[in-house]
Parts: structure tokens; C-alpha cells; sequence
């Protein structure tokens, strides 16, 4: 890693672009989107972000604290846990603990830097990461192996048995920081008896494992806080997701992110929720105008991506399709299963889960129920054609949202869905959805630049005439 | 007899096989360690560990799999595409890692376009990543699915003494390639590291009871053998799975010899016995689920450290060849916390990435390996 990287520490500088950006807003929208020209290597994302009105100013408001808790949680005798980012982090506030959502942090960083996280990924495989590794957790974690960002206290991992990749780099880090370390452990089936009893036992061995690292009890009036707070948050984005089924939709493509990233950052708290309900409400108002969630209220396609969304880039593929008039209908990542969801219809709604605040075990089992149905912990735990996995939530979000077109961007550390992604496509295209498959990394525009899949995404869409 | 060695070692399927199936008998392929083979033994099957040797090419398996993916699979892929596994009845898949596991899907996929055919018996077997009481009650229950699935599609009961005698079977094994491995360890080593793979890798491809008495036979000749080996750099082979001899022999034609290794084709897969009293599922699933780690089990990095320390200390280990095959991030990274831990021990470490059979870059190794003997010579 560079010297002069090694002189800023990585939290605070994503704090203070993220905090600064959400105060543009408190003034003039002169003033506001004046400053963009002062900011040339974060105009684009926070512009992307500011144009959603409302909901993006939550959001930014929202991250921003989320990244003072984490820098402030020492100083406030709070420990702090690298996490998934498939982790409902609700589980941890009744344990008083402070979450990383390790990729999320990615997120940001790549989305907000001209160059991206490039320094940090590759410092991780100067300490000893293969370089095939995936970039979602090497982006961030580069900076804590560096001991440039806040020191985690113990590690949680909501990979293994779904993604080696993931949990290979969260155990690592584990090793390397000498940290301990619980893992949960996905089964490969999901709704049998099996499978829930040991999903449950799992979850109540991290209980114990958070417990013991704290020196705290779980508080059960918070936990039903969050169970709550969990229930009202996922009718939202139910609704929200229900308003995506119109055509056109009206809701912003870019709210798909707003809302995996308020659950993946502050899942059963009330902030999270507050945004989803602003983004509800804009999501209305567009349906009652019959205007689709884009800029110019036109729709002329819907894309659905099967599994990441395209992060690098400064959020400028949401921006691109805003331009194009394309309506962004989510991706995996939005896949939660709360059992009011659209998508869960029929034989699907064995896949889902609620949330029962009748007493602590209920409470537990559904908070377990919900983190073995997070994205990516549902879809890729087995066969990709079995029950409630990849291709059947694909073809359930597909059957839902009727996309004109789906799109595959993944990172080269995704042996899963790199190992079965031209079956699945075969099998969308078979249902008449043309699908591209677009070699780049969502975290790393190094491996391919945004300006060369855009011109692919463009070519495709005119060489199957999806827009004219 | 190290003569047959060679040729099962060197070939996918070998005149056991042939033999067996000549009788009418009925194979079962398997792709992973934790694969308790006791199971398919038990019900008068032939346990077959699969392979992607032979294969020249991997344009099948490229078809259905991305560009990122190991290619170990792949040549298994290529080679079931190909026609070349249409020998076996039946199929065990597993989540031993991601790349693995995801041939389950792609060899399905590809028997609809290609020549060779997926076996009518198959099954996911679903091995936990963690050793705690409720993970071993899972695998217990996984266990007694895959038997009693086996008796279904093979029209055959397994009873629980012949469980019992199969685990005597594979412990006498495990017992014997334990004696091979102390005689590696001997100043004057009887038997090169390639040969030495060749017999361990020979376990998983002809019937066990066979292999027990020409492995006595050969124990015993190598055990009374006055030449051996000795004066060259004594090296352990660890990392990614490895069942090409021709590695270890270009690891040895640079003048080292391998005396030990941890690999998943090696000494982990005779590691630990089974119980041989109580409930023999309860102890298959027991060895299994607990037996030398693969990083497929996180949170066990220390456990797998103290193997390989035990390992290069009965073996006087002067050095270590930790490989990967390209997009194994699991023994890839891990390999470099080995890095990290030996060599501040005192123990030299090369760390080399791979690929798998066709695609092998032998002088880019060669070179590599040259380079780290003449550091151990000079040390």
C-alpha cells in the first residue's frame, strides 16, 4: 500500500464525504448542487443520490451515523463486530454491539471514490488473499488488516456453507487480527425441519458466542424493539416492491439500494424505516401520476439483476439507466422473503419468514428464520434448481416484476454464481427474457470499466431490440 | 506392484474397476474427503473418488462453468462430457467447496448436449462446515438419508455389521498408509513422494479389501528394504487438492524428495479411525465430520497448523511446498497464514498457485520449485 495511504484513516474519510454530502441538502438547493463543482470525485454518486430528493438525504443522513456509532463505539464501551453484510444487524443491538457490515463499507468506498477501494483491495493480497478473491470484502478489509480503520473486536460470519469466498476472507481476517470468531453455518436446504432446527441452535450459539464476548445479556425489550421495528420495515418495502410490479414502475431503480442498504446497515431500527417510508411515499406519488420512477416519468424497459448490482463506477449505472429511461427493478440482494413479500407466492411462501414477538424464544427463532433467509444465504446454499434457491427466486422475481430484460454483474471471487450463471441465463432466455452476462466486478472497475459494460449493456439492448 | 500403483494413479478408471464391473458389479462416484466411502463399501458397491486425470482439454466443462472457476471440476466436467465417467452408477456431490459443488448442476446440464451421461443414482450429501453436537446430529441424519437412499436405487439392505465390517475395512487401511507414512519419515526413505501418492491415491480406486493385502505386501517389502533415499531436501506437500503424481515428480526431479503432506489426496484422507464399536453410523459420521481438517471447516486454522507442525516434526521436514490450484481462495489464502506461522518457526515456505491437469504450466513451476531448492541448498 502506497505511504500516503497509510496516513488517512478509512472510516473517518468515508464519514466525513458521506457527512458533508448530507448536509448540502440543509441549505438551498443552490447551495446544495452548487457544491457538486467542489467535489468533482464524489459529484457523481452523491448527485445520483441527492436527485432521489428525500429518500437520499435520509439515506446519507442514515449512513453518516451509522459510520460516527462505529467510530465512536470504544470511546462509548460498545464492542464492534466485522460482520456479512447478509447479517441482520438487528440482533446485535440488543447485545449493545456495533456492526462493520464489511461490504456495505466496500460499498461506499467504491461507489464514492474516483478510483475506488484499488489501494485496499490489493493490500489484502500483499498480506496473503489470493488475488481471484472476492472484491466486496477485500475493498474494505484492506483497511482494517492496515489497521487504518476502527479495530473489530470479534468477527461474524453469515457465509459459510454459502460462499467460500466470503467466509474465507472473514475468517482470515479473524487469523491475521487474532479476533475471535463465530461462524453461521447454512445446511443445504431451507425449509425442511432439519434445516430450521439447525439454523436455530446456530443462531443461538452466536447469541451466546456475542454474549460471552461482551460480558452482556441479551435485552429482550430491545430485541422486541427490533422485532417490531423488522415487521413494520419489511410491510414497507413489501408495498414498495408491490408498486415495482406496475407498468410502469414507480419507483426509482436506485431505491432497490436504498432499501438493501438501510436493512443491511440498520435492519429493525427506526432510522432504516424512515426512509423506506419517504421512499414509499415518492414511490406513490409517481403511481398516482401514472409516471414511472424515472427522471423523465417515461419507462421504455425493465431490468432485473439476478444476482449484484454494478457498485463501482460512482453509482452511474443507476444514473445510466435513469438516462435511458429504463426502469431498475432490484436485484438478489433485495431477495429478503418477509412473508408479505410479491414475490412469494404459492409454494414459495414456505420460504418466507415472520416476525413473532410473543415471547424470547419466538423472537429468536424468528430472528434465525431471517437470518437464514438473507440474500444470498437463501439462493446459494445448494443446487441452484433446487427449492427455494437462485433459479426459483430468479424466475419468482422475474414472474413478479416482468422484466423486458435481466442482467448478470457479478466479482470474480463468486465461484457459485460464476459456476452456474450460463445454465441459469440459458433457463431465463428459455422463458423469452433475454439475459447478458457481463464480465466485469462490481467492486473493482479495474477488471472492467463501467464505460465498456455500459457500451455492452447498449449494444445488447439494441441487438435484441429491447429498445429501438 | 508399485508398478500398479502407477497405473491407477495415472489413469481415471484401471483394470480393478474393469474387473468389478465385469462381475456385474456396481460403482459409486464421490468427489470429496467427507464422503464417508464405509457407506457405499457397506451395500457391495465399489467407492470410486472422481477425478479430472486425462482429461486434454476443458472445452466442455468452459461451456456450463464461468471462467472463474478451478479446474479441478472442470476436468471432471470435461471428462464426464466426454463420456469417460459413463462407468459409474451412481454420484455422491458435495459442498466441499464452491467450485466442487457447483458441478452437481453443470454435469446435469451438460449430459443434455453432450455424450456422456449422468448416473441415475445421485445425491447431495450435505457435510456441515462446523463440529458442534447439533452439526454432528445433522450429518448423522444426512448419513442415514444416503443409506438408506442407496438401499432404495440399489435394491439392497445394509445391515449394521456389515457398517461394522466395512469400518474395520477402511481402519486397516487408514492403519497401513499410517505405517507407509512412518516409513516416509525414515533418514533413508524407502519410497519417492510420487510413488508414495500414487499408492495413497490408489485407496479410492479399486476394492478395499484388495488394496489392503498388496499395501501389507508392499509396507512390508519397503519396511525390510536396506537402499532408501536420503541426502536430499526433505519437503511436505500441502494445499490444494492434488492427485497428479506428476506434480510431486516435478517437485522431486529438482532435487528435493516429499517425505509428507496434508493434502486432501494424501494424508488426510487416513487420518483418524472410526469407531469400531457403537452405533456405526454415529462413529462414520464422528470420523468424518471431525477427522483432519479441510479450510472447507472455518475457524479451524489453528487445528490444521498443529496437523502440519506434527506432520513436518515426525517427518523431519526441511521445507514446505504450499500449493493452490488458481481460484482456490480457501487453501490460497489459508497458505499464507502457513507462510506467516512456519517461517517464523524457521520453516521455508514456497507458495505457488496452479492449475489442474491439461492446463499445468510445468516450466513456470519447475522454475519456481528449482529456485526455492537452491535457497534450501544454500541454507
Amino acid at each position: 500500500m502506497r505511504k500516503e495511504y497509510r496516513e488517512y484513516h478509512f472510516d473517518r474519510m468515508v464519514q466525513s464525504i458521506i457527512h458533508f454530502a448530507s448536509l448540502s441538502y440543509d441549505g438551498t438547493h443552490k447551495e446544495g448542487f452548487g457544491m457538486f463543482r467542489y467535489a468533482p470525485r464524489f459529484r457523481d454518486a452523491i448527485q445520483t443520490i441527492l436527485m432521489t430528493g428525500e429518500p437520499g438525504v435520509l439515506l446519507l443522513k442514515m449512513i453518516d451515523t451509522y459510520l460516527i456509532e462505529i467510530l465512536t463505539a470504544h470511546e462509548n464501551g460498545k464492542k464492534v463486530a466485522l460482520c456479512t453484510f447478509n447479517f441482520s444487524p438487528g440482533v446485535l443491538k440488543p447485545l449493545d454491539v456495533v456492526p462493520i457490515c464489511l461490504e456495505p463499507v466496500t460499498t461506499l468506498g467504491v461507489a464514492m471514490w474516483l478510483r475506488g477501494l484499488g489501494e485496499y483491495l490489493n493490500y489484502c493480497c500483499e498480506v496473503g488473499f489470493t488475488e481471484t478473491s472476492c472484491s466486496a470484502q477485500r475493498g474494505a478489509l484492506g483497511a482494517y488488516l492496515a489497521g487504518l480503520g476502527v479495530r473489530p473486536d470479534f468477527v461474524l460470519c453469515n457465509s459459510i456453507g454459502v460462499c467460500d469466498t466470503n467466509a474465507t476472507a472473514f475468517n482470515f481476517a479473524a487469523e491475521y487480527l487474532e479476533l475471535p470468531f463465530y461462524q453461521l453455518n447454512a445446511p443445504p436446504t431451507l425449509v425442511d425441519e432439519r434445516a430450521r432446527t439447525y439454523h436455530r441452535h446456530d443462531f443461538r450459539g452466536l447469541i451466546s458466542f456475542v454474549e460471552e464476548q461482551t460480558g452482556k445479556n441479551l435485552d429482550c425489550d430491545l430485541l422486541r424493539e427490533v422485532i417490531v421495528e423488522t415487521d413494520k420495515q419489511d410491510e414497507i418495502m413489501c408495498e414498495i416492491e408491490d408498486l415495482m410490479r406496475l407498468t410502469p414502475s414507480p419507483v426509482p431503480g436506485i431505491f432497490n439500494l436504498f432499501m438493501y442498504s438501510a436493512k443491511y446497515i440498520y435492519g429493525g431500527s427506526r432510522v432504516a424505516t424512515e426512509i423506506m417510508e419517504s421512499m414509499l411515499k415518492v414511490s406513490k406519488h409517481n403511481a398516482a401520476q401514472g409516471r414511472a420512477g424515472t427522471t423523465s416519468g417515461k419507462e421504455e424497459a425493465r431490468a432485473f439483476s439476478v444476482y449484484v448490482d454494478h457498485y463501482s463506477a460512482q453509482l452511474r449505472p443507476w444514473a445510466w439507466f435513469d438516462e435511458k429511461n429504463i426502469s431498475h427493478l432490484g436485484c438478489m440482494m433485495n431477495g429478503f422473503w418477509p412473508v408479505h413479500a410479491p414475490y412469494a407466492t404459492g409454494d414459495l411462501k414456505e420460504g418466507t419468514y415472520t416476525m413473532d414477538p410473543t415471547n424470547e424464544e419466538t423472537m429468536l427463532d424468528s430472528l434465525a428464520d431471517q437470518m437464514s433467509r438473507m440474500p444470498m444465504v437463501k439462493q446459494i446454499r445448494g443446487p441452484y434448481d433446487d427449492p427455494h434457491q437462485w433459479l426459483t427466486d430468479t424466475v419468482a422475481s422475474i414472474k413478479t416484476y416482468k422484466p423486458t430484460f435481466c442482467l448478470y454483474t457479478g466479482t470474480i471471487g463468486c465461484r457459485n454464481t460464476w459456476g452456474s450463471i450460463k445454465i441459469l441465463a440459458r433457463d431465463t432466455e428459455k422463458m423469452g427474457i433475454p439475459t447478458l452476462i457481463l464480465f466485469g466486478d462490481a467492486f473493482d472497475h479495474r477488471i472492467t470499466s463501467w464505460e465498456s459494460m455500459r457500451d455492452r449493456i447498449d449494444e445488447f439492448l439494441t441487438v435484441r431490440r429491447i429498445l429501438e | 506392484m508399485l508398478k500398479g500403483f502407477q497405473d491407477i494413479a495415472t489413469s481415471l478408471s484401471n483394470r480393478f474397476v474393469d474387473q468389478w464391473k465385469r462381475e456385474g458389479k456396481q460403482v459409486v462416484g464421490f468427489t470429496c474427503s467427507y464422503v464417508p466411502e464405509e457407506i457405499i463399501s457397506a451395500a457391495g458397491l465399489l467407492p470410486f473418488r472422481m477425478r479430472g486425470i486425462g482429461a486434454t482439454s476443458t472445452s466442455i466443462a468452459d461451456t456450463y462453468f464461468g471462467p472463474v472457476i478451478c479446474s479441478f471440476p472442470k476436468c471432471i466436467l470435461q471428462l464426464a462430457g466426454e463420456g469417460a465417467y459413463d462407468f459409474l452408477d451412481g454420484v455422491i456431490l458435495t459442498p466441499g467447496c464452491d467450485s466442487i459443488r457447483r458441478l452437481d448442476e453443470c454435469w446435469r446440464k451438460a449430459v443434455e448436449d453432450s455424450r456422456g451421461t449422468f448416473p441415475g443414482f445421485h445425491v447431495y450429501y450435505g457435510v456441515p462446515h462446523k463440529v458442534t453436537q447439533y452439526s454432528l446430529e445433522w450429518f448423522v441424519e444426512e448419513t442415514k438419508i444416503l443409506l438408506e437412499s442407496i438401499e432404495e436405487y440399489f435394491g439392497i439392505t445394509v445391515a449394521s455389521e456389515d457398517l461394522r465390517d466395512a469400518i474395520r475395512v477402511f481402519n486397516r487401511s487408514r492403519t497401513l498408509l499410517k505405517r507407509l507414512e512412518e516409513l516416509r519419515s525414515r533418514e533413508h526413505v524407502p519410497i519417492t513422494g510420487a510413488d508414495a501418492t500414487a499408492v495413497i491415491i490408489s485407496a479410492n480406486a479399486m476394492p478395499r479389501d484388495l488394496y489392503n493385502r498388496i499395501l501389507e505386501d508392499l509396507i512390508d517389502e519397503l519396511d525390510q528394504s536396506k537402499d532408501g533415499i536420503h541426502g536430499r531436501k526433505r519437503l511436505l506437500l500441502s494445499g490444494s487438492a492434488n492427485d497428479d503424481i506428476d506434480l510431486v515428480r516435478l517437485i522431486e526431479s529438482s532435487g528435493g524428495m516429499v517425505v509428507a503432506d496434508t493434502l486432501c489426496f494424501g494424508s488426510r484422507s487416513y487420518s483418524d479411525l472410526a469407531e469400531e464399536d457403537g452405533d456405526p453410523l454415529l462413529s462414520i459420521a464422528k470420523r468424518y465430520l471431525s477427522h483432519t481438517m479441510c479450510p472447507r471447516m472455518f475457524g479451524y486454522y489453528k487445528q490444521r497448523l498443529a496437523f502440519m507442525k506434527e506432520r513436518i516434526q515426525q517427518a523431519n521436514v526441511q521445507g514446505v511446498i504450499l500449493q493452490n490450484i488458481r481460484f482456490c481462495d480457501m487453501h490460497g489464502s489459508e497458505n499464507s497464514l502457513f507462510e506467516r506461522d512456519l517461517e517464523a518457526m524457521g520453516i521455508p515456505c514456497l507458495r505457488i498457485e496452479r492449475e489442474y491437469g491439461p492446463l499445468v504450466e510445468e516450466g513456470r513451476i519447475k522454475m519456481r520449485i528449482d529456485a526455492f531448492m537452491e535457497g534450501l541448498n544454500a541454507g
